[in-house]
């Protein structure tokens, strides 16, 4: 497992605009190893979405990347590529779903020949032969008689098997590295659980990695093997699964999982995180969670925490960690979280 | 899809016979009376008038004009003596449509590269020059257009004849640049501003995730997709191009038909009128149809419904 297919070291994206300068990613480092699934959580404008585009160098055109960033995949730095080059890792190597099935096929187009194009581009199959690969790409990512739907049009289909279409495209290639945005948040929740289960089963099969983006924490549960949580154009706070859900340290964690239904919560309100994220224009000193976190210390405003370690693999960006801190009690919800992996640690031991 | 056909044509026939009906009882009411030589005399008047079936109750007068319209019949000229206004549309009409299609071609050409120049090239110069051009397109009206292309083209290097028709080709190229631009002028702003958008969408973000080079990208995906709605625009500009430019036909002295209807009116020839109104709202009503028909071929969306 520890076989990094990608290594973002230091990414930092900024925009340039009227305004002046967006720093939407501020110094993101992470790995990808062979064959996990890799969930990036934060709620709108945290950069998941910058991140994607970035790893797909589809970023618009006031994108600045500074020289130190580096997205290494197979030894190469991917920020260095030519158009052309980006040409042949796009959907060949790294691929995406896209989150709105019903705007994300071309509408003039049949299924067929959309699921075609990659490998008409990067396998140099005949029209013919893609046509064919077609159809098996789409028996498997299961749509019923697809003999009979290769030359429909997007129009005719529903949302889930619009989505099938999106997902079997991005699969036609034989991707190393999926990326996943939001790929079922357009979804109903039984159409969810299918996709989901479609995407695990698919990745079992080919052994790819997957990104998946969301800001969804039920979904990230049942999918990924680790977490990032991705705050303001940072992560806040990494781990495997469990110990993101069961240990999590920085009080943004606690605020995304306190915000999520549970079977324990299902009396009273939702407890919402107050505040707007800030604006990264002019990102905050410190931490830039503090304003909106009830556990803010005095430090936080003035400089920004380092990563502490919790385990080999967690790592969390707060104050709190910081041996001179106090003590905090985190909400009930988290404390149960907590209790719970005591008991997990328990059963290991 | 030829019950959808079968079903604008019904409905064409009858749009038809509202036009029809509504010109006739129109020119009922318009003022004054065709016959207004002072040397004509009473009894020469009743002898026209009743030559002319004017002198008939205006029911009957009404259902045969529509029986022989709806037979290719509009009577006959009051102007042009003995000349049937079918044969002067016959005339007529072609050497309008000629020059309207040859400015449409020009035009919707001109104006599909220029606005997916302009899209593609989005906010820096090749787009600011085309802004200008194009909006200077569509606010200099054609008839003064035609006068400067007239005097640079024309007189001041010599390059193409100034007036007439059919002599040679040569002849048509001023009034049909000058004729192209405004059409010109809006399907580039059109096509920019579509182009902008499909280049913006999802779709469009996926063609490019799959690895296709962005000149694939517009040409197999954003093109044919902004064309919808430029089908649209097209098709009532087509009607407005082949059925002639008053403006145009008369600084170039061309025999049109647009020519032809203006001069029909201050001298009352109501059969005249009224056979060429008719045969414009025809014309729009196929053009329509026609850019319906094209639209379901390119929109599968809309060609099951």
């Amino acid at each position: 497992m520890s076989n990094p297919i990608l290594r973002v070291e230091n990414l930092h994206v900024n925009f340039n605009t009227y305004a002046g300068t967006v720093q939407a990613i501020r110094d993101v480092s992470f790995d990808l190893n062979q064959g996990e699934t890799l969930a990036i959580v934060g709620e709108s404008g945290s950069g998941k979405s910058v991140t994607t585009k970035t790893l797909m160098g589809l970023n618009a055109k006031n994108a600045v990347i500074p020289e130190n960033s580096r997205l290494l995949f197979k030894d190469k730095n991917l920020l260095e590529l030519s158009e052309e080059e980006w040409q042949h890792v796009r959907g060949n190597e790294i691929a995406m779903i896209f989150q709105d099935p019903m705007t994300s096929l071309d509408p003039t187009m049949k299924i067929g020949q959309q699921i075609a194009e990659p490998l008409i581009k990067h396998q140099e199959l005949s029209e013919k032969d893609a046509l064919a690969r077609a159809l098996e790409l789409m028996k498997g990512v299961g749509i019923p008689n697809a003999e009979e739907h290769i030359n429909d049009y997007p129009h005719q289909w529903s949302g889930g098997m619009r989505q099938r279409a999106v997902i079997a495209i991005a699969l036609a290639a034989d991707p190393e590295i999926l990326i996943a945005d939001e790929p079922t948040t357009a979804l109903d929740v039984t159409i969810q659980a299918q996709i989901l289960n479609l995407m695990k089963q698919l990745q079992k099969q080919s052994n790819s990695s997957i990104i998946f983006i969301t800001h969804d924490l039920g979904v990230v549960a049942g999918m990924a093997d680790r977490v990032a949580v991705m705050y303001a154009g940072k992560i806040v706070e990494y781990g495997t699964v469990d110990e993101i859900f069961f240990n999590p340290q920085h009080p943004y964690t606690w605020g995304l999982l306190n915000s999520m239904p549970t079977t324990d919560t299902a009396e009273g309100s939702l407890q919402a995180i107050p505040g707007t994220p800030p604006d990264l224009l002019e990102p905050p000193l410190g931490d830039a969670f503090a304003p909106r976190n009830s556990y803010a210390l005095a430090i936080d405003s003035k400089e920004e925490p380092p990563f502490f370690k919790i385990s080999d693999t967690h790592y969390a960006a707060t104050w709190l960690l910081d041996e001179r801190a106090p003590k905090v009690t985190p909400p009930a919800q988290i404390l149960k979280r907590w209790a719970r992996w005591e008991e997990l640690q328990g059963q290991e031991a | 899809m030829v019950k959808y056909i079968l079903k604008r044509l019904a409905l064409l026939i009858f749009t038809l016979f509202l036009v029809i009906t509504a010109t006739f009882f129109l020119m009922q009411i318009m003022p004054g009376t065709p016959f207004n030589n002072p040397k004509l005399t009473p009894q020469m008047i009743a002898q026209l008038n009743k030559a002319y079936g004017l002198d008939l109750p205006l029911w009957q007068q009404y259902l045969h004009y529509l029986v022989n319209a709806f037979r290719g019949d509009f009577g006959t000229s009051f102007q042009y003596q003995n000349q049937s206004v079918s044969m002067l549309i016959g005339q007529r009409l072609p050497i309008s449509a000629q020059l309207g299609a040859q400015a449409l071609v020009v035009g919707v050409i001109a104006g599909l590269l220029m606005g997916a120049a302009s899209a593609r090239n989005k906010n820096n110069k090749i787009d600011g020059l085309l802004g200008v051009v194009s909006t200077l397109g569509i606010s200099v009206p054609s008839f003064i257009l035609g006068i400067i292309f007239l005097y640079l083209f024309g007189f001041k290097w010599p390059l193409f004849p100034v007036s007439g028709w059919g002599d040679s080709f040569s002849q048509s190229v001023l009034p049909t640049l000058a004729l192209a631009v405004t059409p010109a002028a809006v399907v580039t702003r059109f096509v920019r501003s579509e182009m902008i958008e499909a280049l913006s969408s999802d779709y469009v973000q996926l063609a490019r995730a799959k690895g296709l080079s962005e000149k694939e990208v517009v040409n197999k995906h954003a093109y044919r997709n902004s064309m919808i709605p430029v089908l649209t625009l097209i098709g009532p500009m087509a009607a407005g191009l082949l059925t002639g430019s008053t403006l145009i036909e008369n600084i170039f002295s061309i025999p049109g038909i647009g020519q032809q209807f203006v001069s029909s009116i201050p001298t009352k020839d109501f059969p005249v009128i009224m056979g060429t109104t008719i045969v414009y709202a025809l014309m729009l009503m196929v053009m329509i149809l026609i850019t319906d028909i094209l639209t379901a071929i390119v929109d599968p969306r809309v060609r099951l419904q």
